[in-house]
């Protein structure tokens, strides 16, 4: 690995790059960049794009395989582009790549710089990747303080846990721990006031004691509620008030741990958290990086600091090639979905005239600019809404279908068994499908990242165990991994763990695997027995 | 920041795991897995291992959704170094150490110079020599643009040569493979054929250092000859088969060419089984008077035999049970580790 100046074709490609992103009036942090060899390339994106990951088996057991792929010219070893963000921005570069492909490397990452700066969900934070590098010190002493074997157990068990991070939640840990340092503000809770204050809303304290008609029972059992709670926070210093979907982030906290493990467990938490963001982010990102990565490479090869611009098409069109909507191309969508809305508000399409106007005529032809600077509704844009927003506002069923999003091959539409009768069009090749329904599906992505969504529903559950609850969408768990996956958690926690999905519990306790019939409970049921402080759930 | 970005540390993290898991694994490699050699390793194959997590398992059903980290089926191949492998192999099939009964171990230990030490008998000149002027310079003694060439031997600068344990193969080996390549051998049975003679060959050339070992071909159809290696698998369409023929001439190769004292013998017959007239009886005198008493291990290996098989029936007879001369027979690709069982395990081979 070495640093961009020394090379100095690069170097003062990077600079040109630079000078223009400031040109366009970019919003960037700090950004370094460094040139790695194919090997090294291979190796950064299996430590998290982290140079100094710790020692790991599945970082190893990639780069056995990827190595052997590599040699035996299964794999090429050609990444174009892998950046940390944050500020500051580290930027890698494949030393194999040709210059033109280095410009447009660094070009996209100033795109995706300037999105984690922008970003409604205020991705990036001030020294990640030094933080990052301090923690693997961390995690460095901690193995030599556990031992070999307990750390190589211990990150596996971790291993096992990261999918359950969920930092932006509408169940992340703050809004479902109570903590002893949180407890006044868990008070201030907007949902348990309102359920307390009734219909009414009296203007005078005298009226509001004449008014509600509070019985002595109920206000008997919330002061004793409201008393347990407080033994419970002062004696373990947290408590669950609602269904929790960050389970890493209240492990990181409230697991027993020595400070070795923390520090695995922080070191996962940390590099894995900013995960939510891009998958909720990743066509406004990945579209903003190749939107900015255009308008950059155009200038470059105006003023001939770069050639080969006919290469630069070819690739160009490779990342940006229609995908179906479940396979995701986020670079194709990203990409046209900008250049669209640019294409609206410059249009003056964005407005309440032109959504009420019903001649078809005057609406093709609509050209009614109000002056402003497109880029500026564009950042706008950014600065507010994730994906989901961005979708539901402007991706029409016209749009699905110009964008080929609702496109299959033949022979993929034959093996997924889809009716000829939702064809709306066909060629020899290829067959389109109704647009409308795909935007739901798209939408619904959203929910469950095509992952389960587990909770953590009781710090408590028969003495001190641990209990998650998978949330039903009409699908099973992979069961040969339950128990596994619970054992990993079972060495974590340090305490009997299990889980509910469906009409099974699945508990692991003391080495011991059980399964067990249960009637089933809803999510719905769950979150309220929280709410109203009950056991979220009891066998039998 | 790290000058260099690497994964060795972490590689051998999990080549150290995953030689626990090898140890399970190695039936599935022997029976299932390809073989195949690069320099020194074999190529694993084995089914991707990750860890579990809560995730969907369903695949690619409905639209492409739940493509949970567990995609199954996926596999991953690596280079596993070749004695690792045989040690697992040697560990898990229990089988036992191929000696020369009478005469010691196959290996014999010597001492060679290779490594440096502080305090010994005999000074490396050169590397004493080296550190000394390192050290001259570092201490400002020597500097030719000074003109000072004193170069100063402390004690802490001389190296020694230590002598080291070698341990290198006392006797030779020589393997003999007979193959029936009448016509009908080929397809599925000269696939299980070829993956024996590779265990064979790998392992004897583990057990006596790869130099050490020589592996010879010999075939038949109606006559026997010698082959290279490549020309054992080549399928002659010449009818008929005699099998006795090819014992006959590797008997006298082994008693003409070396030396009964010290070669270690080893001869593994592979073919249908099918004989014509008196073969077998011939076989089992050709056996039993001369082979027997100087081979190591004889093994006769009937590859997917049919009804007219009486080979191991009719040498059976003689040798049932017998310490030297085993017979088995494989029709399918996952009986390899049974027939490696039955060709090396058990007790020890003696003449």
């Amino acid at each position: 690995m070495r640093s961009t100046r020394t090379d100095p074709a690069i170097w003062e490609l990077e600079q040109r790059i630079k000078y223009w992103a400031d040109e366009f009036g970019r919003t960037l942090p700090e950004m370094r960049f460094f040139i790695l060899e194919g090997m090294e390339f291979a190796s950064l994106l299996e430590k998290k794009v982290y140079p100094v990951s710790p020692i790991n088996i599945w970082e190893g057991k990639s780069m056995v395989s990827r190595r052997y792929r590599i040699q035996e010219g299964l794999e090429s070893s050609i990444y174009y582009e892998v950046v940390q963000t944050g500020n500051p921005s580290y930027g890698y570069l494949n030393d194999t790549n040709s210059p033109m492909m280095q410009a447009s490397v660094i070009a996209h990452v100033v795109g995706h710089c300037e999105f984690s700066e922008l970003n409604v969900m205020h991705d990036s934070d001030e020294d990640r990747t030094e933080r990052v590098m301090h923690i693997c010190r961390k995690v460095d002493l901690g193995r030599r303080q556990m031992g070999d074997l307990h750390y190589t157990r211990y990150w596996n068990a971790a291993e096992s846990v990261i999918d359950l991070i969920s930092p932006n939640s509408q169940y992340n840990l703050a809004r479902s721990v109570d903590t002893d340092a949180h407890t006044m503000r868990a008070q201030e809770d907007p949902g348990e006031a309102e359920e307390r204050e009734g219909p009414y809303r009296p203007f005078d304290s005298t009226l509001d004691a004449l008014m509600v008609l509070e019985d002595r029972q109920s206000a008997f059992e919330r002061e004793i509620r409201q008393r347990q709670r407080q033994e419970t926070l002062s004696r373990r210093g947290y408590k669950l008030r609602a269904p929790c979907q960050d389970v890493l982030g209240f492990l990181l906290h409230y697991a027993p741990a020595t400070p070795g493990e923390q520090s695995v467990l922080e070191y996962m938490y940390t590099t894995h958290k900013t995960h939510d963001f891009v998958i909720r982010t990743q066509i406004m990102n990945e579209g903003w990086a190749m939107y900015w990565e255009n308008e950059i490479m155009h200038k470059l090869f105006a003023e001939r600091a770069v050639g080969d611009i006919i290469d630069y098409c070819r690739v160009f069109a490779g990342v940006c090639y229609p995908r179906p909507w479940f396979q995701r191309n986020p670079y194709h969508l990203g990409y046209n979905m900008w250049q669209h809305i640019k294409q609206l508000y410059a249009d003056g399409k964005v407005s309440l005239e032109y959504a009420e106007e019903t001649d078809l005529d005057r609406r093709s032809s609509w050209k009614k600019p109000d002056g402003s600077d497109p880029l500026k509704h564009l950042e706008h844009l950014v600065r507010t809404v994730t994906d989901y927003e961005l979708l539901r506002r402007f991706l029409t069923p016209e749009l699905i279908h110009e964008f080929h999003l609702n496109r299959l091959h033949k022979r993929m539409a034959q093996r997924m068994g889809i009716n000829p009768r939702d064809v709306v069009q066909e060629d020899e090749q290829h067959v389109w499908l109704d647009p409308v329904p795909v935007k739901n599906e798209m939408l619904n992505f959203f929910t469950h990242f095509y992952r389960p969504r587990i909770y953590l529903i009781d710090t408590d559950f028969q003495d001190g165990g641990l209990l998650l609850f998978h949330r039903n969408d009409g699908r099973k768990l992979r069961e040969e991994w339950i128990k596994p996956t619970l054992r990993n958690l079972n060495m974590i926690w340090k305490a009997p763990v299990a889980l509910i999905s469906g009409t099974t519990l699945y508990g692991f306790t003391a080495n011991t695997y059980k399964e067990t019939a249960i009637s089933e409970v809803s999510f719905e049921q769950v979150a309220q027995r929280l709410q109203r402080d009950e056991k979220p759930f009891n066998i039998g | 920041m790290a000058d260099r970005i690497n994964s060795n540390e972490s590689e051998g993290a999990f080549n150290e795991f995953i030689e626990d898991r090898l140890e399970d694994l190695v039936e599935n490699i022997l029976n299932d897995g390809n073989l195949d050699t690069r320099g020194s390793e074999v190529i694993v194959d084995m089914e991707d291992i990750q860890p579990p997590t809560f995730s969907y398992g369903d695949g690619g059903q409905g639209g492409g959704k739940g493509q949970g980290p567990g995609a199954d089926g996926e596999q991953i191949s690596f280079g596993l170094p070749f004695d690792q492998l045989m040690e697992l192999v040697a560990k898990k099939l229990n089988l036992p150490d191929l000696v020369k009964q009478g005469q010691g171990r196959i290996k014999e230990v010597s001492y060679e110079f290779k490594t440096f030490g502080t305090t010994g008998v005999i000074l490396d000149k050169k590397r004493t020599f080296r550190r000394a002027l390192r050290s001259s310079i570092g201490m400002g003694s020597y500097s030719p643009e000074e003109e000072k060439y004193d170069v100063l031997i402390r004690r802490r600068d001389r190296r020694f040569k230590l002598p080291e344990r070698v341990e290198k193969p006392r006797f030779r080996a020589v393997v003999f493979y007979m193959g029936d390549i009448s016509y009908s051998t080929w397809g599925e049975r000269l696939e299980l054929e070829k993956r024996l003679v590779q265990f064979i060959h790998h392992w004897l050339d583990w057990n006596y250092g790869p130099g050490n070992v020589e592996h010879r071909f010999f075939v038949h159809d109606a006559e026997a000859y010698e082959v290279q290696a490549e020309q054992f698998y080549n399928v002659s369409n010449a009818g008929g088969t005699r099998a006795s023929i090819v014992f006959d001439l590797v008997s006298n190769v082994a008693f003409n060419e070396y030396d009964t004292e010290s070669t270690n013998f080893y001869g593994f017959y592979f073919g249908d089984g099918e004989l014509f007239d008196d073969d077998a009886r011939e076989i089992t005198s050709i056996l039993e008077e001369r082979m027997r008493p100087s081979f190591n291990r004889i093994g006769l290996v009937e590859v997917k035999p049919s009804r007219a098989s009486h080979l191991n029936k009719l040498v059976g007879e003689t040798f049932a049970n017998d310490r030297v001369i085993r017979l088995c027979d494989i029709r399918e690709k996952n009986q390899t580790v049974e027939v490696i069982k039955k060709l090396f395990g058990g007790a020890r081979a003696e003449h």
